[in-house]
């Protein structure tokens, strides 16, 4: 399969992320302005009018390339809006991406926003085409519950193994998300109040799922070869892979629950790019998807980081801890920093970017130089998968 | 538009000289309610009598198919399909129509509602003389505290005729007799019913009117068994003295309660499970009159039996807490989750996919052997283009299916706080994802056998959302 590294290298010149939590007093356009003014503002002599083209990604607050060229004002621009399930924002950057690898342009803005608190539900909402009915309706944690029994039972754990594993997962990102002054919920739990949540699907409780929040982020990119022109500290993008999955695992027998072929196959694309031969030991941070704790469990054998089967020991070992061989989701991830879904791919670029930069405070990974930038949506057996990794050296 | 060619061909079995009953089956719900106090300290009055209760994801179709889909395998020489109810989930459009679907029989069969409490027997009686399937299926719900709530009940029967395995008609009678007796407008909920002591004394006299034309045109002066289903209590056990009847029937319809249309369906089935061959019965419908039958039990019985008998079934039903029961009917407004309702099928996409969605068939392919669920053009499996070859297509409902993963909706828009949804591999080749029913949500477990019910999952924009479910295997289904 061709997935080559592109014409152009791409860098990262700037990004802007608000913070994600209920922001019952903005709006989508408020949020999208707020981010991207911070994103451009950051650049010294750079204007909106210097950018060449926009992508914004949204999955359901808004409509068209309107959705940012209004609230922005923005006059005689290309903006295209794109939608990818959670997945959005990374599907807007990868977009961008190739504008500026293309030679097209010479400066590309990819945008991400999503306004979840506006309606009175507590989960997602979507609506989808019309339809013979016989989907099963289910909400986004009933669909990656269904990882943690078949988990359970390929790799024999206990069922408390299980549980151990999922609320590390839960309580790890909340101490990272506690440190962030962006993240949604700023408090450390304890393993006792994610295991005393109230239950919402299969083993998952309130505690096991990620914060239903409103954001956005914006990033601004160029070709590598352009970036210090603008920074001295750009992030290049070392390499993208994207898997939209054809959905056999749930139209066809066959696919046990206790991976993501589809981001299996997105990091063999990204690492191959980015010359990554072992990502357990290569990689100095990851932002990944943990949308409800089994996800996070998986993804880290998904992405090369754990043995097959061996994720939940090394989760409760600490591998994966602020302070650990390899920490994920330093920010909070989706659990603590919130997830509006057409921003989260890029606040988890944010987040790499950030990192890289040195500029994580508290949060700072020591010397990291790789970080990698995982993203899904859909559900286990049927979903779209973007990975990137990105890097402080070309 | 495209219109499908006439298919003809050479009815497969001619209809028998003798009318008859040439097979059978019972449906009742996997509940039964035997306590209706709304402040219960202590437990039921024992020995009590009991409801049958149709889970909340039944109705009068989906009762009838699950009566009707082992019976029907064949089409009906008659090329009828009859449905018997007063509960009807649409008014105007036709139920029998939905069940026809579900059932896969041929286009040239044709599916009509019958309405009205003597409706059952009628239909019973057309499927005997003309050769038709027929389901008798209804839901019996009163008003909360009702003097007769648990004296009513859910079921469905269901029959072929067209041949004579399980009994032959020897002699038949009706009599009509217009009074007030049970009755209810449109939109109403509740049957209303007229002092049951004066009901009593017109359906006695109907009844008897009736089961002596029909023995006399049987040529009989007794029978071995009498079926008594009558919609007013006293009027039943008044008939069921006069002709001598064992009680039989009154004890199973103190277990089920009366199910409307379906009872001297479930009744006579109840009897069949039990005849030998040669034995005679009556059949007395009194209900708006009164409809006799005179039957002998055919050689076939034991093999006219589809599914599990009526005792079996009776067997395995599970006890439901009243505020359940009122929940499930909607009789008991509670609060759910803060989460749309269930989106409502389109009609295209229902019509496109009737074949998935009424018959439950994935498409095989042709290159790998995979089936694809819902079926489509290219083969999940493999990626082999051509899998939508009608030829290809194969039905999954009467499969059984392993769990592979399993999860409980906690949020669920049903009227349940939680419901299981599994991931199951059929056997044979083929995956659903599926709504699990009939059993607790904690007792589904991975690598479980389970097999489709056809239910309705859900009612939005007045339109009924029906689909396969899926629930636990059990012996019986193998017969």
């Amino acid at each position: 399969m061709a997935s080559r590294r592109m014409a152009h290298d791409v860098a990262i010149v700037a990004m802007g992320c608000t913070p994600f939590r209920d922001h019952w007093h903005s709006s989508a356009d408020d949020l999208l302005v707020d981010a991207v003014q911070e994103c451009v503002g950051s650049l010294p002599g750079v204007t909106l009018d210097d950018v060449d083209a926009f992508w914004v990604g949204t999955q359901g607050s808004g409509m068209s390339g309107q959705t940012l060229a209004r609230p922005l004002r923005l006059v005689g621009k290309p903006v295209t809006r794109v939608e990818n399930y959670c997945a959005t924002g990374s599907e807007a950057f990868r977009n961008a991406a190739f504008a500026v690898a293309s030679g097209a342009y010479d400066m590309v803005m990819a945008t991400g926003v999503e306004k979840l608190k506006d309606s009175s539900y507590s989960g997602l909402s979507a609506v989808f085409p019309p339809a013979d009915g016989t989907d099963v309706d289910w909400t986004a944690p009933a669909g990656f519950s269904l990882l943690a029994p078949a988990y359970q039972r390929a790799h024999g754990l206990t069922e408390g193994d299980l549980r151990s594993a999922l609320t590390k997962v839960a309580t790890k990102n909340h101490a990272n998300g506690a440190l962030n002054e962006r993240a949604q919920f700023r408090k450390a739990v304890s393993a006792e109040t994610v295991e005393r949540s109230p239950r919402i699907a299969g083993p998952l409780g309130v505690m096991d799922c990620s914060g239903v929040s409103d954001g956005a982020a914006a990033a601004i990119l160029v070709r590598a070869e352009d970036a210090h022109r603008y920074t001295d500290r750009p992030v290049y993008l070392r390499g993208m892979g994207f898997v939209a999955g054809s959905g056999a695992g749930l139209a066809a027998d066959g696919y046990d629950f206790t991976t993501f072929p589809e981001v299996v196959a997105a990091a063999r694309q990204a690492y191959e790019q980015a010359g990554v031969t072992d990502p357990a030991t290569q990689i100095s941070l990851a932002e990944v998807h943990d949308c409800f704790t089994p996800t996070e469990v998986v993804l880290m054998e998904d992405l090369g980081f754990s043995e097959r089967g061996k994720a939940w020991r090394d989760i409760l070992d600490g591998r994966y801890d602020l302070d650990g061989a390899l920490p994920v989701n330093t920010d909070g991830g989706l659990k603590s920093f919130g997830h509006p879904i057409g921003a989260t791919g890029l606040r988890m670029m944010f987040e790499c970017f950030t990192q890289l930069r040195g500029e994580a405070g508290p949060r700072q990974v020591p010397d990291a130089r790789l970080a990698v930038a995982q993203n899904l949506g859909g559900q286990p057996g049927s979903c779209v998968a973007f990975v990137a990794v990105l890097g402080n050296e070309r | 538009m495209e219109l499908n060619p006439v298919e003809l061909k050479e009815n497969p079995r001619p209809m028998p000289d003798q009318p008859g009953i040439d097979a059978y089956a019972a449906h009742l719900p996997a509940y039964a309610l035997h306590d209706n106090r709304l402040d219960a300290t202590g437990p039921p009055r024992p020995g009590g009598p009991a409801r049958s209760v149709a889970g909340f994801d039944e109705d009068t179709i989906t009762l009838a198919v699950e009566a009707l889909r082992h019976v029907a395998a064949v089409d009906p020489p008659g090329r009828q399909l009859l449905l018997a109810t007063t509960s009807a989930p649409y008014e105007a459009k036709t139920s029998a129509a939905v069940v026809h679907a579900a059932l896969g029989l041929a286009p040239d069969v044709v599916a009509v509602d019958l309405r009205g409490h003597r409706s059952g027997a009628t239909a019973l009686d057309l499927a005997i003389r003309s050769g038709a399937v027929a389901a008798l299926a209804d839901l019996r719900t009163t008003r909360p505290g009702a003097p007769d709530e648990l004296a009513q009940g859910d079921a469905a029967a269901a029959f072929a005729g067209g041949g004579d395995r399980a009994a032959v008609l020897l002699g038949r009678a009706g009599h009509t007799s217009e009074v007030l007796e049970r009755w209810r407008l449109p939109g109403e909920r509740h049957d209303r019913v007229w002092d049951e002591r004066f009901t009593a004394e017109i359906l006695a006299t109907a009844g008897l009117d009736a089961a002596r034309r029909a023995l006399a045109e049987a040529s009989l002066d007794t029978v071995d068994r009498v079926v008594v289903s009558s919609s007013n209590a006293r009027a039943a056990a008044a008939l069921r003295r006069a002709l001598g009847g064992s009680g039989e029937d009154a004890a199973l319809e103190r277990a089920t309660g009366f199910t409307g249309t379906a009872h001297p369906g479930l009744l006579l089935a109840a009897a069949l499970d039990t005849a030998e061959p040669g034995e005679t019965i009556l059949l007395l419908s009194a209900t708006e009159g009164a409809d006799a039958f005179v039957l002998r039990v055919g050689d076939g019985v034991r093999a006219a039996r589809r599914g599990p008998s009526v005792h079996d079934q009776l067997a395995a039903r599970q006890p439901l807490g009243y505020g359940r029961y009122l929940r499930w009917r909607g009789l008991l407004d509670v609060q759910g989750p803060a989460r749309p309702a269930a989106p409502a099928p389109a009609s295209p996409p229902m019509y496109r996919r009737a074949g998935w969605k009424y018959r439950l068939e994935g498409s095989r392919c042709g290159a790998c052997g995979a089936v694809t669920t819902p079926p489509g053009r290219v083969c999940a499996a493999c990626g082999i283009v051509g899998a939508d070859d009608p030829a290809a297509k194969v039905s999954l409902r009467d499969r059984t299916a392993r769990v592979v993963s399993v999860t409980r909706d906690h949020l669920t828009t049903m009227p349940e706080p939680d419901v299981a949804i599994v991931v199951a591999d059929v056997d044979g080749g083929g995956r659903l994802s599926a709504y699990v029913t009939d059993v607790p949500p904690a007792d589904v477990t991975v690598g479980m056998a389970m097999t489709p019910t056809f239910r309705r999952l859900w009612t939005t924009d007045s339109i009924h959302n029906y689909f396969w479910k899926l629930r636990p295997w059990r012996d019986t289904d193998g017969e």
